[in-house]
């Protein structure tokens, strides 16, 4: 058994919210060119028929206002370019058109191919470079937060690809239920920032099992006396909010919110775990929901199955049924841990159902209960019931590593 | 490696920016459950005039914490049920009676 698998007892997922990954990481294939980011050759069309580049002008915040589109309508244009027909091709040149129909502002609507220098984001570009990066990590579905966040908790949306509240549907369970009725028993948390930001998860888990919800300063406070449930999902700050205790400004990186502030906060929660006595025994996934409308050039590949649940014409609002058999645009995803070697690159396919599928495989082993999209997921850790694959095994090395970057906050 | 330095945003925290989808989005599904709470634990906060995300956090934070304290309550209230139970069914219960038979047969079972 590989010894990083094996002296793995903890995963902590911090999803954060709506940004690409060319947004925040393409600047790094000037740096490493196995990353798949920004090239020379990127471009949109906008409205008036000029080619935009994307630049590396992206600003912390102020210019992503409106908050770009990222309905599932909007996402198709920006997917396909507005091509409707039975037989389009995917060519992710909508992304300026799409902006351009919130504000009817040629120059505006440009700014939606604008991303970070990797200078401007030095927390993100560095765990990048010193841990793994996937290459291709989507969003589930191409549409916005709600159903997207679905699948990270359940494997599936339940049929829904807008904000919509849904219906959990038997035999399906969230991750954190089978987690905690498993035997032995395991635990599992959702953490969210305070009760003023709260979750997003509000209509099944907080309304029916508030128990597994902590905050956030629980969570730093159970990094630090070494008590991590076996599995936590971390939120971050939703809004910019007064507190008995001071002012508390949105940490989820969602536009048009301060980029800078969701820096301090992915930071924070790194320098916890890893000043924590768990720090070799735990690995953090840093993913974002989904791409917030936001260009990316990757075009999103089929999904590895259709799922059981069909959205249906009215309800996509582009006329069109969604068998969920697409995945949605590539969002920056980053898995950190000490044993894992510096500058690992991963190429394998990832959605948001391999969350609950890894965990699942990970702690309690296989369940034919669950969604045929997580089933069909890929996993990021390997199970440690059978013989590991060295190739799939992203905890390789032998000893742990003590070269790990150090932020200072 | 060396320590890199986390560069402080200079925004300062507008509690009157305009609430976006996200945010306007969890205020409906906190109605939403907040619906299916017994009338006490319920806010007064009316969320079509949520318009800042200041507002819609107080919203946000009020429900949350009344989930959490009528979960809290309920808990509470089976609890002391159940140990009413317990006692009731204690009260209830006859006291034993262990005939010399009986006794005896254990005693040599113990041998």
């Amino acid at each position: 058994m590989p010894l990083g698998l094996d002296n793995l007892k903890h995963i902590v997922v911090l999803m954060m919210e709506n940004r690409s990954f060319d947004h925040m990481l393409g600047s790094l294939a000037a740096v490493d060119q196995r990353i798949d980011g920004i090239t020379n050759q990127v471009s949109n069309p906008d409205t008036a028929g000029n080619t935009v580049k994307a630049q590396p002008l992206a600003e912390f915040q102020g210019q992503l206002d409106p908050d770009p589109d990222h309905h599932f309508p909007a996402v198709d244009l920006q997917i396909f370019g507005g091509n409707t027909s039975p037989d389009r091709v995917a060519n992710m040149k909508g992304f300026v058109k799409s902006y351009f129909n919130q504000r009817r502002d040629v120059k505006h609507s440009q700014m939606i191919m604008y991303y970070f220098a990797q200078a401007q984001l030095p927390v993100l570009t560095t765990l990048a470079l010193e841990f793994a990066v996937f290459n291709r990590w989507f969003a589930s579905i191409p549409g916005p937060t709600t159903c997207n966040r679905a699948f990270a908790h359940y494997g599936t949306s339940f049929g829904r690809v807008d904000l919509n509240p849904f219906e959990i549907m038997a035999p399906i369970k969230s991750i954190y239920s089978r987690m905690i009725a498993a035997t032995p028993r395991r635990t599992a948390k959702i953490y969210y920032y305070d009760t003023s930001s709260s979750t997003v998860e509000v209509v099944n888990l907080l309304q029916h099992q508030p128990e597994l919800f902590g905050t956030y300063r629980q969570f730093l406070s159970d990094c630090d006396k070494g008590l991590l449930p076996d599995y936590s999902f971390v939120e971050p700050n939703y809004s910019d909010h007064l507190t008995d205790v001071g002012a508390e400004v949105a940490s989820d990186q969602h536009p048009d919110h301060d980029v800078q502030a969701g820096e301090l906060f992915i930071a924070e929660v790194y320098m916890h775990i890893k000043r924590s006595p768990l720090w070799p025994n735990t690995a953090l996934l840093v993913v974002y929901d989904e791409h917030g409308g936001i260009h990316d050039h990757v075009v999103p590949p089929p999904a590895p199955c259709s799922d059981i649940f069909t959205a249906s014409a009215s309800s996509t609002g582009t006329g069109v049924e969604f068998k969920f058999d697409r995945l949605g645009v590539r969002v920056p995803a980053i898995l950190i841990s000490p044993w894992i070697p510096r500058n690992t690159v991963v190429d394998r396919v990832f959605d948001h159902a391999s969350i609950p599928a890894t965990v699942q495989k990970f702690f309690l082993g296989d369940d034919p209960q669950r969604s045929p999209r997580e089933i069909n997921a890929d996993v990021f850790l390997e199970s440690t019931t059978g013989p590991v694959d060295p190739q799939r095994n992203l905890l390789s090395l032998s000893t742990v590593r003590d070269d790990c970057p150090e932020f200072d906050l | 490696m060396p320590v890199i330095a986390v560069p402080r945003p200079k925004s300062v925290v507008d509690p009157n920016r305009p609430a976006n989808a996200l945010l306007m989005t969890q205020v409906q599904h906190l109605q939403h459950a907040e619906r299916r709470l017994p009338l006490r634990y319920r806010s007064e906060i009316y969320i079509h005039a949520i318009k800042t995300e200041g507002e819609a956090a107080e919203y946000i934070r009020e429900v949350t914490e009344a989930i959490h304290r009528a979960h809290a309550d309920a808990e509470k209230k089976r609890a002391k049920a159940k140990k009413g139970l317990q006692l009731a069914a204690a009260a209830a219960r006859p006291a034993r009676k262990t005939s010399k038979k009986k006794a005896k047969k254990t005693k040599s079972r113990r041998k």
